[in-house]
């Protein structure tokens, strides 16, 4: 904005101050109105829709879906797009770029735009961003609610073999089905698992990526499962890298 | 306003007048707060200019539910669940106040959303309102931040894996994320310490940070007045009054015999003289 239209803008709201009114009681009554509606709402839910106590944490369950409070659901819904599975698509687009460049183009929105009109139809650039993130905001919020737990159950391995036998216990003990499809039945946050072992990364690359996923994979959100027995991790890697290839699930 | 006089007043009114002028010319309190009530505002005000007063109270609730549920509330991994239980089917009105923080949370992040649509549809983040947003705009990412630090709290199954992933999401940003991630959870996994970091990060860093950008918010907007709406009839007066001039300026400098013709299409000459 130019010097002139700023001082323009001040003359402006000079006058517009000078004819107006006192900010009490003729702003103040009105905030305290919607004030007061948005306490009645608040008291509201809380009796209509109770608190509940939710699962312990250590219980040995898979049938659940790790989901942060509504608000930051299109984050999550950000990780399910994003998940690294071609060069298109790296995870780091999900945890890092989209964020910080949303939050960066959020403060730094008075200093992008600078033109002196306000009137919005009169800003389409304006209006199609706000239109843009509304909405996508509004669609990954309403995916990230309608997802779905996976079903709980023992997962049948073919060929079945000492391995196996181990990977089964371990994924139903740990929470990967929460984030990953094997078989059947996962979550949508990770990679579907059952194809993994077509990648070729080797048994150690595996074991490496149980322990410290983000060392092998730049950005990943998983966490690390580095408390798992040496025997217990070598036999899960040793099928996670023959998953599609030497094992299947029915 | 006329007034009246009653005769002097009695010894509670002077005591009490006393009071005042005493303070008033301590701190200049009562100038202060006469300017903040009764300064002027834009005639025409939109209900849409609530929604940050209404953000600002509901984050006065949250305060207040949330000392009653500090007073219950065990912030150490063996206790936590059991005290949460305590809270939701024990403590009378235990069940009330627990759900009015959690849906307050919701209240509050919905509220400062449409707030900042409000803000960005009217266009009032422009000059000389600048850093009124920008303060705003940290207001509304401390407000996340108090979600995602609140929700460990419940230390139940979703809401522990979930923040697992979301640490693990702080951890990939580059340069910062990992101190960041360690410093939140309080060592390079979640661990015993990570429950009452965060219930120390929740209750005192990030209130903290709220409290005070409120205050530069509001000192700001105080400072700069509400903006007006830009279809207000009073500046869609002024703005045609203005155009009204400028064709009129035009008018009076045009040659004798080429008078202006105010209906549109008008002619370039008088185009730029509107426009500047």
């Amino acid at each position: 904005m130019k010097k002139a239209q700023q001082e323009a803008y001040k003359r402006d709201y000079a006058q517009a101050k000078k004819e107006g009114k006192p900010f009490f009681p003729y702003a103040i009554y009105k905030d305290h109105i919607v004030a007061i509606l948005c306490f009645a709402w608040i008291i509201g839910m809380a009796i209509w829709h109770r608190v509940e106590v939710g699962r312990p944490i250590y219980e040995a369950t898979t049938d659940f879906v790790p989901r942060p409070e509504w608000y930051f659901f299109f984050l999550f819904e950000l990780l399910k797009i994003f998940k690294g599975d071609n060069f298109l698509t790296p995870v780091i687009m999900a945890t890092f770029i989209v964020p910080n460049v949303l939050m960066a183009l959020l403060i730094l929105t008075p200093f992008i735009d600078r033109s002196p009109e306000r009137r919005i139809e009169k800003r389409p650039f304006a209006m199609a961003v706000a239109i843009i993130i509304f909405t996508s905001l509004a669609w990954l919020t309403y995916k990230g609610a309608t997802s779905e737990a996976p079903a709980a159950g023992a997962l049948k391995f073919t060929p079945s073999d000492a391995n196996t036998e181990i990977a089964a216990r371990v994924i139903k003990q740990e929470p990967c089905l929460s984030c990953h499809v094997i078989g059947a039945s996962g979550g949508s946050l990770g990679p579907n698992l059952n194809n993994i072992g077509s990648q070729g990364k080797g048994v150690q690359w595996h074991i490496d990526h149980l322990k410290n996923p983000s060392s092998k994979v730049p950005g990943s959100a998983m966490p690390a499962f580095a408390a798992l027995s040496e025997p217990d991790l070598k036999a899960l890697a040793t099928v996670m890298d023959g998953m599609g290839t030497k094992y299947k699930v029915d | 306003m006329t007034t009246k006089d009653i005769g002097p007043k009695g010894p509670a009114g002077q005591v009490a007048d006393g009071a005042v002028d005493y303070v008033e010319d301590r701190t200049g309190a009562k100038t202060g707060i006469s300017w903040f009530l009764f300064r002027n505002i834009p005639k025409e005000t939109s209900w849409f200019q609530t929604l940050g007063f209404a953000a600002m109270a509901v984050f006065g609730l949250q305060a207040i539910t949330g000392i009653v549920l500090a007073m219950y509330y065990k912030p150490a991994p063996d206790a936590a669940y059991a005290s949460i239980q305590h809270i939701t089917h024990d403590v009378t009105w235990g069940w009330l106040v627990r759900g009015m923080h959690k849906w307050g949370a919701t209240a509050m992040i919905v509220l400062v959303f449409l707030h900042m649509g409000r803000v960005f549809l009217f266009g009032s983040y422009k000059y000389p309102r600048e850093l009124t947003w920008v303060t705003g705009a940290i207001l509304l990412i401390l407000t996340m931040f108090m979600g995602l630090t609140g929700y460990l709290l419940v230390w139940d199954e979703k809401a522990y894996w979930a923040t697992v992933v979301a640490m693990n999401i702080t951890a990939s940003a580059p340069i910062l994320g990992p101190f960041v991630a360690d410093i939140m959870r309080a060592g390079s996994d979640m661990n015993p310490d990570t429950l009452s970091r965060f219930y120390s990060i929740h209750m005192l860093v990030i209130p903290g940070g709220i409290a005070t950008f409120i205050g530069l918010h509001m000192f700001l907007v105080a400072k700069l007045g509400i903006s007006e709406p830009p279809w207000s009839k009073r500046s869609y007066k002024a703005r045609y009054e203005a155009e009204a001039a400028a064709r009129a300026a035009a008018r009076a400098r045009a040659p004798q015999g080429r008078r202006e013709v105010t209906a549109a299409p008008a002619a370039p000459v008088a185009n730029a003289e509107v426009e500047r």
